[in-house]
């Protein structure tokens, strides 16, 4: 794959595919969330749904930057190829990690509709945060324990998911801000969608 | 920190403290317990103390009713444990001999009663 931004045009046993810009980008943007995705997906966890989440740190990124199509894009892909790779398709470990996925992803959506300078990146990984947990919890308790002793455990799970989506706020701020620093001094590449991120 | 993400944290900051006092406080006392035999289920109330014997499955099973609490005290499997679980007092709780096929349920006030036998 070139990494240059230009459309390119590649041909295979015949079968020509033509990809844009930002095709490149989702792939590389992706590609880093499910590196992110996998190496955590080996560290071990407290509670069954515990887990940083530090792969929605691109997410979030992405949608400061380029907005929610595109998030949309790498969370998806996400989900799917790291699903993949680890082995956990379409397993209860996929669903929950979907449901809360699409869960973020809606809450971002509608965070994008906030009037005003909305929220910045600490509120958004945090309400993200706690939307996933959310929507992976209800999906646990729809399909798979379907008993009224689970929500027992979301007290704990919800404290976990507001502290580490305060955590992963402060990396998306503080990796915003190196962007920027670096955009400032060598004035390249990456092109805010909004440049209230401060 | 935008205004928008001190509210965030604001509301994250309320619905922990309300996640824990509606889940984790005042496990509703259970009032009556459902016994399943079989495919059979009675309910009894928790509020008289009294000795229940089961035929199940297997041969017959004691549960035990007293203080508004239930519990088994004796059945003919090999695990016993359901004997082991306990005395079941809040309503949700749980005890069951599957060899013998009987379990029983500690039910709060919500649920409405078909019946109750004294």
């Amino acid at each position: 794959m070139s990494n240059k931004p230009n459309s390119t045009t590649a041909t295979k046993n015949g079968i020509t595919m033509t990809t844009t810009p930002e095709d490149h980008l989702i792939a590389w943007l992706a590609a880093l969330a499910i590196a992110i995705h996998i190496m955590e997906s080996v560290l071990p966890s407290p509670l069954p749904g515990v887990k940083p989440g530090l792969a929605n740190v691109i997410t979030i990124a992405v949608f400061i930057l380029y907005g929610w199509r595109i998030a949309v894009w790498v969370s998806m892909l996400r989900v799917l190829v790291g699903s993949i790779l680890i082995g956990t398709f379409l397993s209860p470990t996929f669903m929950l990690s979907f449901s809360g996925a699409v869960a973020s992803l809606i809450v971002l959506w509608l965070a994008s509709r906030l009037p005003g300078e909305g929220l910045g990146p600490v509120g958004l990984c945090l309400l993200a945060a706690m939307a996933h947990m959310f929507g992976q919890f209800y999906i646990a308790y729809l399909l798979f324990i379907p008993h009224d002793g689970l929500f027992k455990l979301l007290p704990l799970l919800m404290t976990a998911a507001v502290i580490f989506g305060i955590i992963s706020g402060i990396i998306v701020r503080s990796m915003l801000q190196h962007l920027d620093k670096r955009k400032n001094n060598t004035n390249t590449m990456i092109s805010p969608r909004n440049e209230q991120e401060k | 920190m935008t205004r928008a993400d001190y509210c965030a944290v604001l509301f994250a900051a309320l619905l922990l403290p309300y996640l824990y006092i509606s889940q984790w406080t005042g496990s509703e006392a259970g009032v009556a317990a459902s016994i399943m035999n079989g495919g059979q289920t009675t309910q009894v109330s928790l509020a008289h103390d009294h000795t229940l014997e089961i035929d199940g499955a297997l041969g017959t099973s004691i549960i035990k009713i007293e203080d508004g609490k239930i519990r088994f005290v004796a059945s003919p499997c090999l695990g016993k444990q359901c004997i082991h679980s306990g005395w079941l007092q809040h309503a949700g709780e749980f005890a069951a001999c599957l060899p013998n096929r009987i379990s029983v349920a500690v039910l709060g006030e919500e649920p409405r009663f078909d019946s109750i036998n004294f």
